[in-house]
């Protein structure tokens, strides 16, 4: 069992942050501009040509991971590029939840949302709060369902970290959710969950 | 445990076959069920790109919380949708399709009257739909 990624939506379909654990498959690093500064240290461009800074991340960027965790996990040997940037495979990730989203309450009688799908090689998790954050796990195509973990996320560090803390702009359109502790917090809090390993 | 529906999307995506079994969905109309298709064969093509490890196959279950979606893709490119009630066990869904798919090839492949991709009319096909869903 394993966890891949963690991305986070605004309620204007932006990516606001992300983080990965076992990623394998690594997105190419996003065009400028196309991302949010501080969303993610792993996939932002800038910093991901500075090999030394990334390693200086360790102990709370999701880039850790990738680099030093067990053969364990390596399902395809080395990790391999993907096609795809990560701003382009953001929007995707956003444009299959939304569609999911509408097609799941076209077909329940009463008010349903989509809460996960499966296909071989991984399952994605859906958690959407009331203010219109969406929260988006990617694990083993085995794990049970993890809304309750992205709902802990939600009331745990997220709102003590990002929505309590007064220099956070929400809905700033400028910028990712920035916060050291937050990038930590979440980071213990999926590492301690049973499925990681 | 109940099995709500049965779709057919044809590799283009288009819906060539469509059956409700058991009430406790919304009803479609023809042309809401039509998009829902077309959207499922689109997402069903993102989602096998989205893979973080390795290359990965099209949604094969999806969850919401009052039903779930079984799809089987078939190497033909058909595609093979189940809405079932969330507590079905993935098993039986699975054989569901496969058996489904033994009577569209039986049925519906091997009928000289019948046109490829074209919308499913064949009453000998209802019936051992109707049967298999009857015995699951």
């Amino acid at each position: 069992m394993t966890i891949y990624s963690l991305y986070i939506f605004d309620r204007h379909c932006t990516c606001v942050y992300y983080q990965d654990w076992h990623r394998t498959k690594r997105p190419r690093p996003a065009s400028s501009g196309a991302l949010l500064p501080g969303v993610s240290n792993a996939v932002s461009g800038q910093s991901d040509s500075q090999a030394g800074q990334r390693a200086s991340l360790t102990p709370t960027g999701g880039v850790v991971v990738a680099l030093g965790n067990g053969e364990l996990d390596r399902m395809d040997g080395p990790t391999s590029m993907s096609t795809l940037s990560f701003d382009e495979e953001a929007k995707l990730v956003y444009g299959v939840i939304l569609s999911l989203r509408q097609m799941v309450k076209k077909i329940a009688v009463k008010d349903d949302t989509l809460s996960n799908y499966r296909t071989s090689t991984y399952k994605l998790h859906l958690y959407e709060t009331m203010t219109g954050y969406k929260f988006v796990i990617l694990t083993d195509p085995n794990a049970e369902s993890l809304r309750f973990a992205l709902r802990q996320i939600y009331t745990g560090p997220f709102l003590d970290y990002v929505v309590r803390n007064p220099l956070m702009v929400m809905d700033s359109k400028e910028q990712g959710i920035d916060n050291e502790y937050f990038r930590a917090a979440v980071d213990r809090f999926v590492r301690g969950l049973s499925m990681y390993n | 445990m109940a099995i709500y529906s049965l779709w057919v999307i044809n590799k283009a995506g288009g819906l060539v076959y469509q059956r409700t079994f058991n009430e406790g969905l919304a009803p479609l109309t023809s042309n809401d069920a039509l998009v829902l298709a077309g959207t499922l064969h689109g997402i069903h093509a993102i989602t096998a790109r989205l893979s973080p490890t390795g290359s990965s196959s099209g949604c094969q279950v999806i969850e919401a919380e009052t039903f779930k979606m079984h799809v089987l893709l078939t190497a033909t490119g058909t595609k093979f949708v189940l809405l079932t009630s969330p507590a079905e066990p993935l098993t039986n869904a699975d054989l569901v399709l496969r058996r489904v798919y033994e009577a569209y090839a039986d049925g519906v492949m091997k009928n000289p009257f019948h046109t490829p991709e074209m919308p499913i009319r064949s009453e000998g096909f209802d019936t051992r739909v109707a049967a298999i869903v009857k015995g699951a």
